[in-house]
């Protein structure tokens, strides 16, 4: 059995579908989350489930593209049950989707998700609702996993059977309906006549397959007679249409309370008025930064301390035990793998997401996208791109990913850029502390990210130049602000950073031993050697940190932690100047993206302009590492 | 449908009107080439039809249908006569007679995606202005502005959406901008920012792009079935 989860953006679709199968789809307290379909198999009740969490839709004609995904897969799939997430809170826009998917003759079962809140704020009769839309309606608090039971067993009997009620529209749409009807109930079409019809003169083109050839140009004739008798499109009285019915029902089925507005309604307006709500953002990005940057060393230090303290000798006597060379290398290859994942991923990787968590599950974020709209178009983008920058400073992978919320491809490539050459990763922001933050101090750290900001400008304002075609602009849906539920930051933490033990680990693991035999048989010098008149004469770094860079490439954060391992010494102080380490960390920070990234992009943007992309980034990695270089040796 | 000859006729009255003056049934019978006395006759039956007002001696004047139907035809006309020119590079006289033919067939649809492909042309290849595309659904409701003229506060009941672009309408169909619902400007961001509105029970930020679609009658007031009590 298939089932589909369907419904607006920011209803709960993936706490609802994690609740149900248990699998990690990441949520959060705005729209576009769910970027692309998930999918999970489960037994229930002895039988073979599969489920199957699409992208939050406002409606199945027409959207961004990420909007489109679950369009098309609604349209291709035919499941055995659609499970329409409603909120409690915001009826109309649910309802308005129900009657489409009930007009399209899906099979469906509602949930009415939000209940709690709902409740809060009046009466909703449920059971009267289910009995006008001829639908089962389960009520449920997906957060709390209220009603998830009686979801489960609904899902059993919704394949059985189709809803009987209709919109009434328009009498010239009505009258349109029945002649198109008729020449579609003829067709082989996927759809129920009534529903296609509607479709069609929605102006819907997915829906002209199978129909008979001569009916789209009958329905252009239908569409202008309408657009001139109505001065209006068919498709805007089509949605009035729908609309006044949505409110009919939802003044028949509730009765709101009239309620002062809470103090959290108080503070969400603060966050969005624009004389409190700037100096709010200034606040929470300064916080934010701080929070990494001395939350993150403090962890880092507490951490390498606790842990030499607790392993004491035990790898020297590992490698004794061993013997030779491939004891050292297999003992140090161990510790400083060991090592490395405490100095970066707990201290900045983790304290990153967590944050991040906060911020997605808090609702702030549409309020910085909306708050920086207007400066943002300044650079060629507008304000949403904000949410894929911040991820960015997570992981680039994820980032990328969510540049599909922008609709045009020309901005997804400016956005994808900058994330790729300026955004610095969760991983490079932890090389940038890590090294020259550790023994350069903070300016040092704030002198690479004004560098990176100054990046962020001049490649927007350049590709906004460059690539033609005007910015396309913003539309967006701004949730109430609410408390995160500690529950689902942690888990959204732990899905993230999952990858980091259990990939980045092994391949770090292995790397450093083979480093490590390499190293003590002197093959490490000579591979290095030719390279030599690069990173000694341009860069100004020792020979050896070129497989540091090379092994960036698989993974940000094993640059350093290479550093740590080819240097065999976890006090880089000793080996490079603070001079030294700047470069290093500048060219870390823009060099080009990591292998995962690379991969996501390839599948993003395409051959052709994830090459260019690659390219560069690296030329200009080098040119202002050289160029660091340069101004550290004539100053 | 309005025929050929009424069209022609109408475009042409359209045009001898620009300079504000009813025009005279003399000039009207030079321009298209045919007796005053067909004139005249022809010029009873569009009264009655109630695409003009004809009154002897003064002259001929347009009513709103009239005008809309001769501008739309001379509209056409222009842009073709661009088209030809500018695309498929037909000489300018030539262009012209040709032009007169198509003017009737096209539709308003493709008129308007030729118009957007040759980005707007304001002007026909004689230097004639193009008459501004389509005012259609712009001013539907006397007593409505347009969102992005509102101001902080403004309150009302959606009356219209503009039809000009079905793709954006689309979009803002979807998130809940539809006639008769119920809408709050709450602020207005600055930098030419979006503007903040409360729909339904959703509240949305949306750039001038689309607050330019949508037409809020503010004389009407909103029953209150609102999540807050008021602001």
């Amino acid at each position: 059995m298939e089932v589909l989860l369907i419904g607006n953006p920011n209803v709960g679709k993936s706490v609802v579908f994690n609740r149900l199968t248990g699998v990690g789809a990441i949520s959060s307290n705005y729209s576009g989350t769910t970027v692309d379909f998930l999918k999970a198999d489960m037994l229930v009740h002895g039988k073979k489930m599969t489920f199957i969490d699409l992208p939050g839709i406002y409606s199945l004609t027409n959207g961004t593209e990420d909007q489109m995904v679950a369009a098309k897969m609604l349209h291709s799939a035919s499941p055995d049950c659609v499970l329409v997430i409603a909120d409690a809170t915001r009826l109309e826009p649910s309802l308005v989707l129900i009657f489409q998917l009930i007009e399209l003759g899906y099979p469906i079962l509602v949930a009415m998700n939000m209940m709690d809140t709902a409740r809060k704020r009046g009466e909703l009769d449920v059971a009267k609702l289910s009995k006008i839309l001829d639908v089962p309606i389960v009520p449920t608090v997906a957060v709390t996993g209220e009603g998830m039971e009686e979801l489960l067993k609904a899902l059993d009997t919704c394949a059985a059977r189709r809803s009987n009620f209709k919109v009434s529209y328009d009498s010239h749409i009505e009258a349109y309906l029945e002649v198109m009807k008729l020449s579609i109930a003829k067709a082989e079409v996927k759809y129920p006549a009534r529903g296609a019809s509607i479709k069609l003169l929605e102006g819907d083109e997915e829906f002209t397959e199978g129909v008979p050839k001569d009916l789209p140009i009958q329905v252009r004739k239908l569409r202008e007679e309408f657009r001139k008798e109505h001065d209006e499109d068919l498709e805007v009285h089509v949605n009035r249409d729908r609309y006044g019915e949505a409110g009919r029902i939802i003044s028949e089925v509730s009765r709101p309370n009239v309620q002062p507005r809470t103090r959290g309604q108080k503070l969400s307006d603060l966050t969005m008025r624009p004389r409190t709500g700037i100096p709010i953002l200034l606040a929470v990005l300064a916080g934010v930064l701080m929070t990494i940057i001395f939350l993150g060393s403090w962890l880092e230090g507490t951490l390498l301390s606790l842990y030499s303290d607790l392993v004491g000798t035990f790898f020297t006597d590992l490698a004794d035990s061993i013997g030779g060379e491939l004891g050292q290398a297999l003992a140090s290859g161990l510790d400083l793998s060991i090592q490395a994942i405490l100095a970066i991923v707990i201290p900045y990787i983790l304290l990153f997401y967590l944050i991040l968590a906060l911020l997605e599950d808090s609702g702030y974020l549409p309020r910085v996208v909306v708050l920086l709209d207007g400066v943002m178009h300044k650079i060629g983008l507008h304000g949403q791109a904000i949410i894929p920058m911040l991820v960015g400073m997570g992981c680039s992978v994820p980032a990328i990913l969510a540049t599909r919320v922008i609709e045009s491809r020309r901005e997804r490539l400016i956005l994808g850029t900058i994330i790729v050459m300026a955004i610095p990763c969760s991983a490079q922001m932890a090389v940038i502390i890590g090294t020259v933050g550790n023994y350069g101090g903070i300016v040092y750290v704030l002198a690479i990210l004004a560098i990176l900001l100054g990046l962020v400008l001049i490649l927007g304002r350049l590709l906004h130049k460059a690539i033609k075609f005007e910015p396309t602009s913003l539309m967006i849906e701004i949730p109430d602000l609410s408390v995160p539920r500690g529950n689902n930051i942690l888990r959204k933490t732990w899905v993230r950073i999952k990858e980091f033990f259990v990939i980045a680990f092994p391949i770090l693991l292995i790397g450093s031993i083979a480093l490590e035999l390499l190293n003590a048989y002197g093959i490490l010098d000579q591979l290095v050697e030719p390279l030599a008149f690069f990173t000694e004469g341009w860069l100004g770094l020792p020979a050896i940190i070129i497989i540091a860079l090379i092994f960036g490439v698989l993974r940000k954060e094993m640059s350093y932690q290479l550093l740590i391992v080819l240097f065999g010494t976890a006090n880089l102080a000793t080996v490079m100047t603070v001079e030294q380490l700047f470069v290093f960390a500048l060219v870390m920070a823009t060099f080009m993206p990591c292998m995962s990234a690379f991969a996501v992009m390839l599948k993003e943007y395409g051959l052709k302009d994830t090459l260019l992309m690659a390219a560069s980034s690296i030329v200009l990695a080098f040119t202002l590492g050289g160029l660091a270089n340069f101004l550290f040796q004539v100053f | 449908m309005v025929s050929e000859n009424i069209e022609e006729y109408l475009e042409c009255i359209w045009e001898l009107t620009q300079d504000g003056t009813p025009a005279r049934t003399t000039d009207i019978a030079k321009k298209m080439k045919v007796s005053p006395a067909s004139v005249t006759e022809m010029m009873q039956r569009l009264d009655s039809l109630g695409y003009i007002v004809y009154e002897k001696y003064k002259g001929v004047t347009l009513t709103d249908s009239g005008n809309k139907i001769g501008e739309t035809i001379k509209r056409k006309h222009r842009l073709l006569e661009r088209f030809l020119v500018d695309v498929l590079g037909i000489a300018n006289d030539k262009s012209h007679e040709e032009a007169c033919r198509l003017e009737h067939m096209l539709s308003d649809e493709s008129e308007r995606r030729i118009s957007k492909m040759m980005n707007n042309p304001t002007t026909c290849p004689d230097g004639d202005p193009i008459p501004a595309l389509d005012q259609l659904c712009l001013n539907k409701d006397e007593d409505s502005s347009v969102l992005s003229e509102l101001s902080e506060g403004d309150e009302g009941i959606i009356s219209h959406l503009s039809c000009d672009d079905p793709q954006k309408i689309r979009r803002v169909i979807a998130m809940g901008f539809v006639p008769e619902r119920c809408i709050t400007v709450e602020e207005k961001l600055p930098l030419g920012g979006p503007v903040l509105v409360q729909v339904g029970d959703c509240r949305v930020a949306l750039a001038k792009e689309y607050s330019d679609l949508v037409f809020v009658n503010t004389r009407r007031h909103c029953q209150k079935r609102h999540r807050h009590g008021g602001k």
